[in-house]
C-alpha cells in the first residue's frame, strides 16, 4: 500500500463519526492511524490553513491546479454559441420530425406543436483549429485555438434547479458536496489568506432564473469546504467589515485579547477546540486584510479594466468578476466559479442570446488571454457552460431546457486545446458521437487535477459517497 | 489488556468504527472471542457485501456472505466459502491470505490490514458465528451490570462497568457554577445571565424542564429532522406557511407529549377521529418536503421527488437509517430492498399534493387556477396563533387606551371641541340631503386611458343607476377615468365602489368572479392642477385573496380581488379611506381612475366620513348619533370617533391610532394558516422503479408495508389497505426495535456530543456498533416501557453522574481513548447555531423571552443577499421592533439562501431530514462574531448592563459582573488583570476619537443608553471580547 494511500483511507471514514469522535482535535481516528501506520502524516482538518488535502500524492499528474467555472446559468442555446445545426435552420419554422422526439421529455413544450427553430445567427471557422463560433461571441471565436469545444455533453435534470445541483454535485440527491468542495477537501487550498473556493454571482437583462446557495455547499464533507459567495453589495464576504467605529487597529486589539482570554481557557481546560479557535481569528484577521486587497482593483492598469469591459470595479458585474477571477486564480484560490444568470431563453430568444454574448463574450476572452500571458493558464482548468442546453424546436420566441444535447468549452490545464469533441445529430437534437455526461466530465475535471474520481469518496449514511455518483469515464480524447 | 485493546482499535480504523468495548461488556481476561457485529460485520459491510450481500443483482460467484447458511452452503462452483473451525479450509480466508489473487480485490481500493485478515481467521476458527444486526434486533431489557458506586441511576452504572473493565473511573464532577450553566445552556438553550442558581441540582433540572424554553430547546433539536423551514426549498423557493407546525413541536416537548402521540399526530393526525386542529397541524410535518413551482417541471417527475424524499426523512427521523440506496436498488449493505422503499412510499400516496404548484398551460391543474409565484402552497386550515392572538389584543388594547384619552381630551380641550362643534355644523346640511353618508355623482366627463393616455373614440358609459362603466372590455394597460363634481362636500375622507343588488344579470357576474379592480383617487383643482391623493387603507364586504410573498394581504389596497363566486343577490362594496381628510375648495374637481382585467360597472360614492376600518365608514349607528339631538354616552362616544377619523383634527391621535389599527391588522385577529396534510380517497399509483427512474414503468406496483427487515411487519392486502396511522402506530409498537434505539441515541448526542452509536443517522451495518450497546437498549426500552415520556428520560440522563462529570478531557486517555468514548469525562461542545444567538443575547440583556411561538423573525442579515432569488423577487427587510431579538429558533429559514449566521454556525438548510449537525471551527464563525451587528449590538447591550450595574462601580467590578453574567463564574487574576490593561487602551483610543464611539453605538435598533459614548464604546469593546471568547460559546 501505499504511503498515500493508508493516509487517504483514513481521511475516507465517516465524516459524522470523525467529527463527533474529534474530541481531542486531531480526530481521534486519524491520531490511531498515526500509530497504526507509523506515518507522519500531519494534516489536521480542525486547522483549515493545515490542511493539505486528502490526497497525500496525486493519483495521476497533475495538470491543473484550480478551476475557473464560468457557469451560463439559465442553460444557452448551443445552436447560437457552439453547434452550428445548418439542416436545422433549412427546416425552421416547420414541423420538427416526431422520430427524433417521440417518448422523449420535454419541460414547457409538453403537449404543445414541435416546430424547428433554426439559429438566428450564422457561424465562422476561427483560428488555425478552424473550430466553429456562432458570430455572437466573436471575441472568444479569437481565442478559438485555446479552446476545446464539447458539443456531446447530455445531462439527466430537464429543470433548473436539480440540473445545476447535478451540474455541482454530481446528484440531485440533497446534501452532496459540489464540485469546488471535493477539490477543495482532495487538494487542500493553496492560499492560506483566502477561502479556496469561492462563488462570484452577476445577472443579465434578460433569462433570468434564481440560483441557490445550495449549489456551492459543501453537503456531507465539513463545511470548511463550502463555497464562500461574494456579494455584489456590501462586504465581498459576510461580514468581513469592522463595525463603523472599529478601526483595524483597534479590530486587531480586539482580537489580541480574545486570543489572550483563550490562550487563559487553553491552559484550565483540556479542549483541542481552543487552540483550533485561535487559530481561525488569526485567519479571519487575516481575511480581513485580504479581501479588501483583493477586490481593490486600483493596482490594474486602464489596459486591464478596459480589455475586461469593467466599468465599476467591484461593480458584481461579469465583467469585474472575471477579473477578480484571475486575481483569486493569483492567489491561489483552488475553485473559482462565476455564476452568470441570462440564459433561460424560453421567449425573446434574439434579444437574449445578444445581450448575453455581449456581456460575456469580451470579459471571457480576456480572461483566457490574461491567463495566459500571466502563465496562469497553462495550470488554470476554464470551464465554460451551462446546467443544460435548449432545444431545437421553438418556444414562441424562444427555444425550451433541452437535456439530450448541449455544449460547453473547456480551456487551459491539461486541455488539448484548438479542439472539438462529439457530436449530434443534424438537428442536433441528441448527441450521438462520443457521448460527454455530466459524471464524465466531473471525471475528466477531477483526472486533470490528479484525482481518480473513483478514489475522491466520503463516507455517509452507509455509502461511499463521490461527485460522480456510480458513473463517470474520462474523456482521454480532450487530454492533452 | 491495554496492549490488547489498543490492537483493536487500530486494525478495524479503516472502517467507521471504533471499538473499545465488547459487545457483552464481559469479564474476560483472555482475549476476547470474536464478535461477528463488533468485528467482523462492519469489515464485511465495507469491503464484502457489495459483491456478496443483499443485492442479488451484483451478486458474484454466486456467494452470498452476509447470512450464514448461505455462506457456509458450497456454491454451484463447489466452493466452501466458509467452514466453521477450519479456516484453512475456508475460501474466504484463504483468498484473503493469497497475495497473489487476493480478496478484496485490488480494484476495489479496500485490501485488508494484516489485524483484519487475523481477526477473519480467528472468527472462522472460533465457529464463524453469526449475530443479528444489533439495531434490528428485538428489544430486551439488559440487565444491569453490577458496579460498586450507587449513584442509582443505571446509565452510571453501565458507564461505570465499562470503565471499569479498563481499571478506569468517572472524572470528578464539574464544579456547581460550570455544571448549572452546563445545564440551563442544555435544557433551554439560554444562560443563566447572572441568576443565582438553585442550590439543589435536581430543583434546578426541575425548574428548567418545566420551563417553555425547555420546548423551544427541543424543538431545534426535532425541526431538523422534520425538516422544517419557511420557504419551498425549489428552484423560485417561494414562502410557504407552516409556522404553527413549529408552535406545535414547541409546545409538544414542552408539555411533555408522549412520542409516539407525537409520531402519530405528525404522521397521520388526519386520520385519527375527529381531527382536532392541533393535529392536523402537526400533519404539516407530510408537507415539509421541497416543493416546485418552476414552469417546466414535470408533475410526474417531482411527485417521484418528493415520494422518494419522504421515505428518505422519514426513515432518518424514525429508523435511524435512510433507505436512500433502495431507490435505485437493493441496498448492498443492508438488507433492505428496494421494494421495502417504495412501499414506505406507498404509506403517503394520499397525501394531497400536487407535483408543480401551479396550473401552467402545458400542465394545468384546475385547483390551482390563479396561483401565482406570490401564492401559497394548499391545502392549509386556519388556525389560531396564541402569538397572534396575544399580539392582536395588546394591540386592540393599545387602541382602546388610546380612544379613550382621544374621547377624553374633548371632554376637556376647549380648542377641539369647538373645532367638533364646527365640523358637526358644517355636516349637518349633507347629512340632511344625503342620508346614508354617502354622495353619488354623475361624472362630467369620461375617457379611457391606455398608458395613462386618452384612447380616441372611446368613453366610458353610466348606467341609468349611476353605475360607471368601460366601453368594452379594458384591455392590457388600460384603465377608466373619470371626473366628478363633488359639489356640497367640504371634505373628502372617504371614496365607496359598490355594486348594487341585481345590477346585474348573473351571466356577467358569472364573466367577471375572481378579477380584479384597481383604484386611485386625485383632486384636480380650478387652475387645472392635480393632485394625487394616496389610500391609507381600503377594504371591501367580499373578496378574494391577493398573496404577496405567500402571505395574504391586508385589505384591498393594492386591488381589489372580487370573489370567486359572485351572487347577483349580494351587494358588495368597498370603502377606500383617503390618506388624510382633504378639504374641498370650490371649483375643486374629483378624479378617479378605475382599471383591472375586467372591470365591473361599479358605483363610485363620496363621502365626509371616515372611520378607523373602512367598512364602518358612516355607519347607521354613526349617523343616527350625529342626527340625535340629544345623545347618550355612547352616541358622544360615536360622534367623537367620526370627528377624529373624518377631520384628523386631533393630528397626533389620528395618526398614532392608525398607526396602531395598521399593526393590529398585521395580527390577523390571531389567525394563521398553516400547510396541513388532506388524505385524498384516490392514493397515487406506487411502483418500484428501476433505478429509481420515473419514466420506468416497468417495476411492480406496491402497497404500504412496514420494513421487510424489520420485526412485526405489517402488510397491506388488496382488501385492506394499510394506511398512515397503521405505520405511526407500528412505529411506536412494541414490535418495532428501531425507533426508540433511534431516538435514544439521537438525544444521548445531545448532552453528550455524540451518540452511543456515533453514525446518527445510520443505525445499520454501514454505521457503528454502539460504544455501549446494553446501555443503548437499557435506555430505549426505558423510553418505550415509560410510555415514550422523553422528559423523563431527559432527567434520567442529566441526573446521572455521568453527565455531572467534568468535562475536561484526560489527557492520559488521549490514546487508549482518543474519542472519549468510554465517556472518563463530559465532552466540551460548542453551542448550535441558534443558542451562539440567544446566548449573546440573553447576555447583552437584549433577548425576547416573554414571546412564545408564533411566525418567523428576521434579524439583521447583509443586504443583498436574496439577489439570486426570483419568482418572485425578494427583498430581506429585518423587523424592527421586538421580534428583532427574538431567539434563533424563530429564524425566518429560507432554504435556497439560509440566514449567514445560521449557516456559519453549521445550521442545515433543511432540504432534508438532518439528524446531525456538524460541528465546525471556521474563520466564518470568528468574522460573525466580531462584525454581524447582531452580536456588535450584544456587545453594545452588555456594555450598558454593566455601566449600569449600581453594585458595581470599579472596573474590576464590572468586569467580575460580566463574567458572572457571561460565563456563570468569577474571573481569574490574569483575566481582571488584563481586560483592564485593554480597557485603557480603548479608552484612550475613543476619548481621542469620540465620533468613532458614536459609530460603534449606532449599530443596532436597540435605543440609545445615554451613557456618555467614549465609556460607553469602551465597555463595548470588552464586551465584545468576551462575547468572541471560546468559552463564552462553549458548553462545558
Amino acid at each position: 500500500m501505499s504511503p498515500f494511500h493508508s493516509h487517504f483511507e483514513a481521511l475516507r471514514v465517516n465524516r459524522r463519526s470523525f467529527l463527533q469522535q474529534s474530541s481531542y482535535g486531531l480526530g481521534g481516528l486519524a491520531m490511531a492511524m498515526l500509530h497504526q501506520k507509523g506515518s507522519a502524516a500531519t494534516a489536521d482538518l480542525a486547522k483549515p490553513d493545515d490542511w493539505k488535502g486528502a490526497l497525500k500524492a496525486p493519483h495521476s499528474p497533475v495538470k491543473a491546479k484550480r478551476v475557473i467555472f464560468l457557469c451560463m446559468a439559465g442553460g444557452p442555446s448551443q445552436y447560437e454559441t457552439f453547434d452550428w445545426k445548418p439542416e436545422l435552420k433549412k427546416l425552421h419554422d416547420q414541423a420538427f420530425p416526431e422520430s427524433f422526439t417521440k417518448g422523449q421529455q420535454l419541460a414547457q413544450l409538453q403537449g404543445a406543436q414541435l416546430k424547428a427553430r433554426g439559429s438566428f445567427t450564422d457561424f465562422r471557422k476561427h483560428g488555425q483549429s478552424g473550430i466553429e463560433v456562432s458570430d455572437l461571441f466573436p471575441e472568444i471565436a479569437k481565442q478559438a485555438d485555446k479552446l476545446c469545444v464539447i458539443r456531446s455533453m447530455q445531462t439527466e435534470q430537464i429543470n433548473h434547479d436539480t440540473a445545476h445541483a447535478f451540474m455541482n454535485t454530481g446528484s440531485i440527491i440533497k446534501g452532496r458536496p459540489s464540485m469546488g468542495s471535493w477539490l477543495t477537501y482532495g487538494l487542500g487550498s493553496e492560499t492560506e489568506d483566502l477561502p479556496g473556493f469561492i462563488v462570484l454571482t452577476s445577472a443579465g437583462k434578460h433569462g433570468q432564473q434564481p440560483i441557490s446557495a445550495r449549489q456551492w455547499s459543501s453537503g456531507v464533507l465539513p463545511s470548511r469546504f463550502q463555497g464562500i459567495q461574494f456579494q455584489s453589495k456590501g462586504d465581498a464576504v459576510h461580514y468581513i467589515g469592522n463595525p463603523d467605529g472599529v478601526c483595524q487597529s483597534t479590530q486587531r486589539q480586539v482580537i489580541e485579547e480574545i486570543q489572550r482570554l483563550n490562550g487563559f481557557l487553553a491552559e484550565e481546560q483540556n479542549d483541542p477546540e481552543i487552540a483550533t479557535r485561535i487559530s481561525q481569528y488569526e485567519m479571519a484577521f487575516k481575511m480581513q486584510s485580504s479581501v479588501p486587497e483583493l477586490t481593490d482593483f486600483s493596482a490594474e492598469s486602464q489596459a486591464t479594466l478596459d480589455r475586461y469591459g469593467v466599468k465599476e470595479p467591484g461593480d458584481g458585474s461579469f465583467a469585474s468578476n472575471c477579473l477578480l477571477a484571475r486575481r483569486l486564480a493569483e492567489r491561489g484560490v483552488r475553485m473559482i466559479q462565476l455564476y452568470h444568470r441570462a440564459w433561460d431563453h424560453h421567449s425573446q430568444i434574439e434579444e437574449g442570446m445578444k445581450d448575453g454574448a455581449a456581456t460575456v463574450d469580451g470579459s471571457t476572452a480576456a480572461l483566457l488571454q490574461d491567463l495566459e500571458e500571466r502563465g496562469l493558464l497553462e495550470d488554470t482548468l476554464v470551464l465554460w457552460g451551462g446546467e443544460f442546453g435548449r432545444t431545437p424546436m421553438g418556444q414562441g420566441s424562444g427555444r425550451d431546457h433541452h437535456i439530450l444535447s448541449f455544449s460547453v468549452f473547456m480551456a487551459g490545464g491539461g486541455i488539448k486545446p484548438g479542439t472539438t469533441w462529439g457530436s449530434t445529430d443534424e438537428l442536433g437534437y441528441r448527441a450521438v458521437e462520443d457521448v460527454v455526461s455530466v459524471h464524465d466530465l466531473h471525471a475528466t475535471m477531477l483526472s486533470l487535477l490528479g484525482i481518480d474520481h473513483h478514489r475522491l469518496t466520503t463516507k455517509f449514511q452507509g455509502l461511499d459517497v463521490r461527485l460522480t455518483g456510480v458513473g463517470g469515464n474520462l474523456v482521454r480524447g480532450i487530454v492533452a | 489488556m491495554t496492549l490488547s485493546l489498543m490492537n483493536k482499535v487500530t486494525l478495524i480504523l479503516g472502517v467507521p468504527f471504533v471499538a473499545l468495548t465488547g459487545v457483552h461488556g464481559a469479564e474476560t481476561s483472555a482475549p476476547a472471542k470474536v464478535s461477528f457485529n463488533r468485528d467482523i460485520r462492519p469489515i464485511m459491510s465495507d469491503t464484502c457485501f457489495h459483491c456478496h450481500g443483499f443485492d442479488a443483482n451484483t451478486r458474484e460467484a454466486g456467494l452470498r456472505l452476509d447470512i450464514r447458511e448461505e455462506a457456509i452452503k458450497e456454491t454451484e462452483d463447489g466452493v466452501l466459502a466458509i467452514v466453521p473451525g477450519e479456516p484453512d479450509k475456508s475460501e474466504i480466508i484463504i483468498r484473503i491470505f493469497d497475495e497473489g489473487d487476493p480478496m478484496p480485490p485490488d480494484k476495489a481500493h479496500k485490501p485488508f490490514t494484516p489485524e483484519q485478515k487475523e481477526l477473519f481467521r480467528r472468527w472462522v476458527a472460533e465457529g464463524a458465528e453469526y449475530e443479528p444486526h444489533w439495531s434490528y434486533a428485538e428489544l430486551k431489557k439488559p440487565e444491569l451490570p453490577k458496579t460498586e458506586a450507587a449513584s442509582g441511576n443505571p446509565i452510571d452504572a453501565f458507564i461505570r462497568a465499562e470503565l471499569a473493565e479498563k481499571k478506569l473511573s468517572l472524572s470528578p464532577s464539574a464544579a456547581p457554577q460550570v455544571l448549572a450553566r452546563r445545564l440551563s445552556l442544555d435544557l433551554t438553550g439560554l444562560p443563566l445571565g447572572g441568576e443565582t442558581v438553585a442550590v439543589d441540582y435536581e430543583a434546578q433540572v426541575d425548574s428548567l424542564l418545566a420551563s417553555p424554553h425547555f420546548g423551544e430547546r427541543m424543538a431545534v433539536w426535532w425541526l431538523d429532522i422534520a425538516r422544517f423551514a419557511d420557504t419551498v426549498g425549489f428552484h423560485g423557493d417561494q414562502n410557504q406557511r407552516i409556522f404553527p407546525y413549529r408552535d406545535y413541536v414547541i409546545d409538544a416537548f414542552h408539555k411533555n407529549k408522549p412520542f409516539d402521540v407525537f409520531t402519530r399526530e405528525q404522521l397521520a393526525g388526519d386520520l385519527l377521529p375527529e381531527p382536532t386542529k392541533e393535529q392536523l397541524t402537526a400533519t404539516g410535518y407530510n408537507r415539509l418536503n421541497m416543493m416546485t413551482r418552476e414552469g417546466g417541471a414535470q408533475p410526474k417527475e417531482y411527485l417521484s421527488k418528493y415520494g422518494a424524499e419522504r421515505v428518505r426523512s422519514v426513515s432518518a427521523a424514525w429508523f435511524g437509517s435512510t433507505f436512500g440506496c433502495a431507490e435505485c436498488h437493493d441496498h448492498k449493505f443492508d438488507p433492505i430492498k428496494a421494494s421495502d422503499f417504495y412501499e414506505m412510499q406507498s404509506f403517503f400516496a394520499d397525501v394531497k399534493q400536487w407535483g408543480v404548484y401551479a396550473d401552467y398551460g402545458y400542465t394545468p391543474e384546475p385547483e390551482l387556477k390563479g396561483v401565482n409565484n406570490d401564492s401559497p402552497f394548499p391545502p392549509e386550515i386556519e388556525v389560531e396563533s396564541p402569538w397572534l392572538k396575544r399580539q392582536h389584543h395588546l394591540a386592540g388594547e393599545a387602541l382602546d387606551r388610546l380612544l379613550a384619552e382621544t374621547s377624553a381630551s374633548l371632554q376637556s380641550d376647549a380648542k377641539l371641541i369647538a373645532a367638533r362643534d364646527e365640523w358637526e355644523k358644517g355636516l349637518a346640511p349633507f347629512l340632511k340631503s344625503h342620508t346614508d353618508g354617502w354622495l353619488t355623482p354623475a361624472p362630467l366627463e369620461g375617457k379611457i386611458l391606455k398608458d395613462g393616455k386618452p384612447v380616441a373614440d372611446r368613453s366610458p358609459a353610466v348606467a341609468t343607476t349611476g353605475a360607471i362603466a368601460a366601453d368594452k372590455a379594458l384591455g392590457r394597460g388600460e384603465s377608466l377615468e373619470v371626473t366628478l363634481d363633488p359639489a356640497g362636500l367640504s371634505t373628502l375622507a372617504s371614496v365607496q365602489l359598490g355594486i348594487e343588488k341585481g345590477e346585474l344579470d348573473a351571466k356577467t357576474m358569472a364573466d367577471r368572479a375572481g378579477k380584479a379592480l384597481t383604484f386611485s383617487l386625485a383632486i384636480r383643482d380650478s387652475k387645472g392642477a392635480v393632485k394625487k391623493l394616496s389610500i391609507r387603507h381600503a377594504e371591501a364586504t367580499a373578496k378574494r385573496p391577493v398573496f404577496r410573498g405567500g402571505g395574504e394581504v391586508i385589505g384591498v389596497q393594492s386591488e381589489w380581488r372580487l370573489p370567486a363566486v359572485l351572487s347577483v343577490e349580494e351587494p358588495l362594496r368597498s370603502v377606500w379611506l383617503v390618506s388624510e381628510p382633504v378639504k374641498l375648495s370650490e371649483g375643486d374637481r374629483i378624479v378617479a381612475t378605475l382599471g383591472g382585467d375586467n372591470l365591473l360597472p361599479v358605483k363610485l360614492s363620496l363621502s365626509p366620513l371616515a372611520a378607523l376600518e373602512p367598512l364602518e365608514t358612516a355607519a347607521p349607528k354613526t349617523l343616527v348619533a350625529l342626527a340625535a339631538a340629544t345623545r347618550d354616552a355612547e352616541a358622544v362616544g360615536l360622534v367623537d370617533t367620526a370627528f377624529l377619523f373624518s377631520t384628523a383634527a386631533d393630528r397626533a391621535a389620528y395618526d398614532a391610532a392608525h398607526q396602531l389599527a395598521a399593526k393590529q391588522r398585521e395580527f390577523r385577529e390571531g389567525k394563521a394558516w398553516t400547510m396541513v396534510t388532506l388524505p385524498t380517497d384516490k392514493p397515487l399509483e406506487v411502483r418500484v422503479l428501476p433505478r429509481g427512474n420515473w419514466q420506468d414503468e416497468t417495476g411492480p406496483v406496491v402497497l404500504p408495508s412496514t420494513p421487510s427487515f424489520l420485526p412485526g411487519r405489517l402488510e397491506s392486502t388488496p382488501e385492506k389497505r394499510l394506511t398512515r396511522l397503521d405505520l405511526a402506530n407500528w412505529i411506536t409498537s412494541d414490535a418495532n426495535p428501531i425507533t426508540s434505539r433511534a431516538v435514544m441515541n439521537r438525544l444521548w448526542a445531545m448532552f453528550f456530543g455524540t451518540g452511543l452509536s456515533a453514525v446518527i443517522d445510520d443505525l445499520g451495518s454501514q454505521g457503528e456498533l454502539p460504544s455501549h450497546p446494553e446501555l443503548l437498549d437499557w435506555l430505549a426500552f426505558e423510553f418505550r416501557e415509560s410510555g415514550w415520556d422523553l422528559q423523563h428520560m431527559v432527567r434520567l440522563i442529566v441526573t446521572s453522574e455521568t453527565y455531572r462529570q467534568s468535562s475536561n478531557l484526560r489527557p492520559e486517555l488521549k490514546d487508549a481513548d482518543p474519542a472519549n468514548r468510554l465517556l472518563a469525562s463530559q465532552n466540551p461542545r460548542r453551542l448550535e447555531a441558534e443558542f451562539v444567538r440567544d446566548n449573546a443575547l440573553s447576555i447583552a440583556g437584549l433577548l425576547n423571552l416573554d414571546d412564545i411561538g408564533g411566525p418567523s423573525v428576521k434579524p439583521y442579515q447583509p443586504a443583498g443577499y436574496y439577489e439570486a432569488l426570483q419568482f418572485p423577487n425578494r427583498d430581506y427587510v429585518a423587523d424592527t421592533d421586538a421580534r428583532q431579538w427574538r431567539r434563533g429558533v424563530y429564524t425566518h429559514w429560507q432554504r435556497t439562501f439560509l440566514h449567514p449566521m445560521m449557516a456559519n454556525f453549521d445550521a442545515p438548510a433543511r432540504d432534508e431530514c438532518a439528524a446531525a449537525r456538524v460541528n465546525s471551527n471556521t474563520p466564518q464563525q470568528a468574522l460573525t462574531l466580531l462584525n454581524d451587528p447582531a452580536f456588535v449590538e450584544a456587545a453594545r447591550g452588555l456594555a450598558a448592563r454593566l455601566l449600569g450595574d449600581q453594585r458595581a462601580k470599579t472596573d474590576p467590578e464590572r468586569i467580575t459582573a460580566a463574567y458572572r453574567i457571561a460565563l456563570n463564574r468569577e474571573p481569574a487574576a490574569r483575566e481582571v488583570e488584563a481586560l483592564t490593561a485593554f480597557l485603557k487602551t480603548q479608552q484612550d483610543h475613543f476619548s481621542a476619537a469620540p465620533e468613532e464611539a458614536e459609530k460603534l453605538l449606532a449599530i443596532g435598533l436597540s435605543p440609545p443608553s445615554g451613557l456618555e459614548p467614549s465609556l460607553h464604546a469602551t465597555w463595548t469593546q470588552l464586551a465584545r471580547v468576551l462575547l468572541n471568547a471560546h468559552e463564552t460559546i462553549t458548553r462545558y
